[in-house]
């Protein structure tokens, strides 16, 4: 046996081979985060009276329970994960439904929140890696066909979750997540791209007709449809846009430098520490420091695409390739919303917005991609 | 499927990823390296507001510079109805039962307030004034419970005695549409504070300052955050009245009183006297300035503060209750009746048609030549017979028939010298606006008989005689036919009179001075005319004057019995004006000290009685006041009425 083999046997042999690249992205990313959270609330708290470091320190427990959770999806064998898959999907689809009941919470219309004390829990987030780990527990299991019988049974696992999410109603993380996710995970999972298109087609028919029969609220439609007129009313829903785009092209090539965007600072942007936290970074830090982000961001995408590449098992490439879905969509509807490139949604940047159960999620998906990645020998 | 299809697939994941990063970075490139200079500029003008802070206006003092209008600061809150409007109609609701909570005041009031057309809608409404600090703290410091409130500061009107002089300072109201085009070019805005009467509006462009500009850094709440400097407001500059306070506390008080007086006592048909409402001018004759100008009934310029609702104002321009809004000294248009005697002596003499010798036998009847019937007979009042009477004695007594007889005459010579008197009356300013500085001034009224025929061919109605009659001319003699004046013009002829034949343009105001005291502008007299007096001419008249109040058979002799005319003499002459369906018109106009004239007072006082009865008490209360007698204006006696004679 040579050393090499010694190791492979060894339980914790796979940590040889960590892509700390990804590691490295993730980490940089998450201590770059804290700084623009704090940015983003310690006036609009002061202004209240609240602590200013309030967000912050929640959002830092956050980062290290995270972290936390990333290393636990690391360490348990991602083979592992597939077999306790339904249940983790059944789970999920309980939250989904309870939080419809009165347990849930309401806030701007969407029932879609749990609250304990202080904490609060979001389960469509959750839903994310469910959706993902169900298409790909079943996927790996049809070899890369998904005949037109096959891919009927996928839409019913993505699907039900889905269902549940629209019921919410989180009209925005459905149509600019989901959707594009799950289309991603069934093209790689072996779907007919004819079929596909088909589906794509009935989207499309389904999002008009539901804008026509009105299942979705007007300041729904309102929010998803500004981007297209970002001239139009300056005061209303696109107000946002125009000031998410103002501290964005303020910042120039260095930015205002660290705490200094007086957009920032005067609460011109709103859900600043949430949705708009790439407003922070583009106004403070600059043109230097936002591109900065975006290839911090390049890279994990990039090994997350690796990783699905390398994966020793068809479930391992799904698990990625939904997780690469759920990051690059995220990326690309957040930071493209604060530029006006895209609707405005509540969609959290990945690991840099405020917000537990999104942080939570999104290290606990890439500590799956570790997972695959580092057990691909094994 | 091949096994390299999924490999395939991935790459085309790949390469949608790749390109949606690269979309990204070029969005990002445009909006923070080539765009950056217009979003730079946004960010900037983003947080600073620019307010305009209103000028307090300058003060209006009197004479000695006491203060007569001054400011004070005032808290008002206001609502934004365009920012009111882009609210949700539950919004809206819960934003007004918030505010009228905060406020103490029914929900009702606020509506109402927020629903007065007379606001332009672009500027916000004030909603409550001399709002409580406590409340403007709440609304503050909850600012984002309160969209489209705001809170700022006001500089108000404040009267520090009262109503006095209420018509001359006028009052400030709310620039209107036509205001502000007028003053498009001008630093006024909607909503502005603009003079709309008096001297307010006469004399804006010194009251009104310039006013400020405060930059303010806000956040998106509108919060202030941090002021980024400022141009201070300038305060506009103090304007000294003409005006003396005592003699105008004086003058409004004793012609209320006097009026007050005349309604306990009867006409010739034992009916009591309405006596409703009255007007007193003072005026120093050197220089044509308004010592005091009353007019009664009169009203509370403090009422204007704020704006005043339309049935107030309705109230103050109401016929009924005597429209206390008109300034009847220079609106009011009075018959002069024999206070027009002076005029008509002038022209008497100037004609040649009488000299200061010429006699004539007053009988108490005149009758003009070659007419029979009892339209040509005309009487003195009362019936009296005045005996020989000269124009000094004429004037003494106030004989009509020593007038007639000139009117008449006149009539006879007109091919040859045209319509002396109306002429004359011209000369002396009346048919024509002083032009005082108060604004909205009436003319008066001299016809002539073109005019008269003018008059009737346009309205045959209303002016059933056309034909002018030496009936006419003899009832013009005596002022009783179509001549009208108003008090400040009557007084203006005798002060032009009495100074020598200057008539000045009458002066409300004597300078424009800072808040320090240093005279910016000076207000000079104006001189309209000089009117040729020689002393054949004037000193019968002046002598007539003297006597009608100083000898005994004079008809204001009573009002100044006791009167120290020795050491102060007066020349005045009464009047009553006779208003066709009413009681007469009480009138009396004097200057004094008559050797050495410095004031003229005129005094009308509607359908009050006889001018020596009624009217010349008030002025020779005014005149104690102006020769030293009385210190103190509160404390004086109440002014007394006396038994005059008709004149």
């Amino acid at each position: 046996m040579t050393a090499l083999g010694t190791t492979r046997r060894d339980p914790a042999a796979a940590w040889r081979h960590i892509d700390f690249l990804l590691v490295g992205a993730t980490l940089a990313i998450a201590i770059l985060s804290p700084l623009m959270v704090y940015s983003a609330s310690r006036t609009s708290l002061e202004a209240i009276g609240a602590e200013p470091t309030f967000l912050v320190v929640r959002h830092i427990g956050f980062l290290l329970a995270g972290a936390a959770v990333m290393v636990v999806a690391a360490s348990v064998d991602y083979r592992r994960v597939r077999d306790f898959t339904p249940v983790i999907y059944a789970a999920v689809c309980a939250l989904l439904l309870l939080v419809l009941t009165p347990l849930g919470s309401e806030v701007r219309g969407q029932q879609s929140w749990f609250q304990f004390g202080p904490l609060s829990l979001q389960p469509a987030e959750l839903a994310k890696l469910a959706v993902i780990l169900g298409l790909a527990a079943y996927g790996s299991t049809q070899r890369g066909d998904l005949d037109l019988r096959r891919l009927s049974v996928a839409l019913v696992v993505a699907g039900i979750p889905m269902g549940l999410i629209l019921l919410q109603p989180e009209v925005g993380m459905l149509l600019m997540i989901f959707v594009p996710m799950v289309v991603t995970i069934l093209l790689i999972a072996g779907a007919r791209p004819r079929h596909l298109a088909v589906l794509v087609a009935l989207g499309i028919f389904g999002i008009v007709g539901a804008f026509q029969l009105e299942v979705v609220a007007d300041y729904q439609k309102e929010r998803l449809t500004a981007f297209l007129d970002p001239t139009g009313d300056t005061q209303r829903s696109s107000y946002n846009l125009n000031q998410s785009k103002i501290a964005i092209g303020a910042g120039g090539l260095t930015g205002a430098g660290l705490f200094q965007g007086s957009q920032t600072n005067l609460a011109f942007v709103p859900e600043q520490p949430t949705d708009f936290i790439f407003t922070v970074v583009g106004e403070e830090l600059g043109f230097v420091g936002a591109a900065t982000l975006l290839f911090l961001y390049a890279i994990l995408v990039w090994r997350v695409w690796r990783a699905a590449q390398l994966a020793r098992d068809f479930f391992g490439t799904l698990v990625c390739v939904g997780v690469l879905a759920m990051l690059v969509f995220s990326i690309f509807q957040n930071v493209g919303m604060t530029m006006g490139i895209m609707p405005i949604t509540g969609i959290p940047l990945p690991l840099m917005s405020y917000g537990g159960t999104a942080v939570l999620t999104t290290f606990a998906a890439l500590g799956l991609v570790l997972n695959v990645h580092m057990r691909r020998f094994a | 499927m091949t096994a390299d299809t999924p490999r395939l697939r991935l790459s085309i994941v790949g390469v949608i990823t790749l390109s949606l990063f690269l979309a990204m970075f070029a969005r990002l490139y445009y909006l923070q390296v080539l765009d950056h200079e217009s979003y730079r500029v946004a960010a900037e003008t983003n947080q600073v507001r620019i307010v305009r802070e209103p000028a307090p206006r300058g003060r209006i003092l009197d004479r000695e510079g006491r203060v007569l209008v001054d400011n004070r600061p005032s808290t008002v809150v206001t609502v934004d109805r365009s920012e009111l409007r882009s609210l949700s109609t539950q919004q809206r609701e819960v934003l007004l039962a918030r505010l009228a909570r905060t406020l103490g005041e029914p929900v009702s009031v606020l509506e109402r307030r927020l629903a007065d057309v007379r606001v332009s809608p672009v500027v916000p409404v004030a909603v409550a004034r001399d709002v409580d600090p406590t409340v403007v703290t709440r609304i503050r410091e909850n600012q984002e419970a309160f969209p489209a409130v705001a809170v700022r500061q006001e500089a108000v009107r404040t009267y520090p005695h009262g109503m006095v002089a209420a018509h001359v300072l006028g009052y400030i109201g709310e620039i209107n549409a036509d205001e502000l085009e007028a003053r498009r070019d001008r630093d006024y805005r909607g909503g502005d504070l603009i003079g709309k009467a008096g001297v307010e509006l006469m004399y804006e462009d010194d009251l009104r300052g310039r006013s400020g500009i405060r930059k303010l850094e806000v956040d998106s709440r509108g919060r202030v955050l941090r002021d980024l400097g400022e141009r201070a407001p300038v305060q506009g500059n103090d304007l000294r009245l003409s005006i003396d306070l005592d003699l105008q506390v004086l003058a409004e008080q004793t012609l209320a009183d006097a009026l007050g007086a005349a309604r306990t006592r009867g006409d010739h048909n034992r009916r009591p006297f309405v006596a409703p409402a009255g007007a007193a001018v003072v005026l120093d004759v050197t220089d044509g300035s308004v010592l005091a100008m009353a007019s009664h009934p009169t009203y509370d310029p403090s009422r204007f503060v704020g704006g005043i609702t339309q049935a107030e104002f309705a109230a103050l321009i109401d016929e009924a209750h005597h429209a206390p809004f008109t300034n009847r000294a220079v609106q009011g248009q009075y018959p002069p009746g024999s206070t027009f005697k002076l005029v008509t002596s002038v022209a008497g003499l100037r004609s040649g048609v009488i000299n200061r010798n010429t006699t004539i036998n007053d009988t108490g009847l005149f009758v003009i030549p070659n007419c029979r019937g009892e339209s040509c007979r005309f009487r003195n009042a009362g019936g009296r017979s005045h005996g020989p009477v000269d124009v000094v004695r004429a004037l003494t007594v106030s004989s009509n028939v020593f007038y007639y007889n000139i009117g008449s005459q006149l009539w006879e010579r007109r091919g040859l010298i045209g319509d002396l008197i109306q002429q004359t009356a011209r000369e002396f300013g009346m048919g024509e606006r002083t032009g005082v500085p108060l604004g909205s001034e009436s003319g008066g009224l001299v016809l002539d008989p073109d005019a008269f025929q003018q008059r009737h061919e346009a309205n045959p109605v209303a002016f059933p005689e056309g034909q002018w009659r030496v009936g006419m001319n003899a009832n013009l003699a005596i002022g009783e036919a179509v001549v009208l004046v108003t008090p400040l013009q009557l007084a203006n002829a005798y002060a032009a009179f009495a100074n020598g034949g200057t008539l000045f343009t009458p002066a409300v105001a004597r300078d424009v001075r800072t808040q320090g005291g240093e005279v910016v502008r000076q207000l000079a007299p104006r001189v309209i005319r000089t009117i040729d007096l020689p002393p054949e001419i004037r000193d019968p008249i002046h002598q007539g004057l003297v006597n009608a109040v100083a000898a005994s058979s004079g008809t204001a002799a009573a009002a100044f019995a006791g009167f120290p005319l020795q050491s102060y003499p007066v020349a005045g002459k009464t009047g009553t004006g006779q208003v066709p369906g009413k009681q007469d018109n009480a009138l009396f106009v004097a200057y004094a000290p008559a050797n050495e004239p410095r004031y003229a007072v005129a005094v009308v006082m509607e359908e009050a009685g006889f001018g020596g009865s009624a009217a010349a008490p008030v002025a020779r209360r005014l005149l104690e006041h102006l020769a030293g007698l009385i210190d103190e204006p509160g404390d004086v006696e109440p002014v007394e009425l006396v038994q005059g004679v008709p004149d």
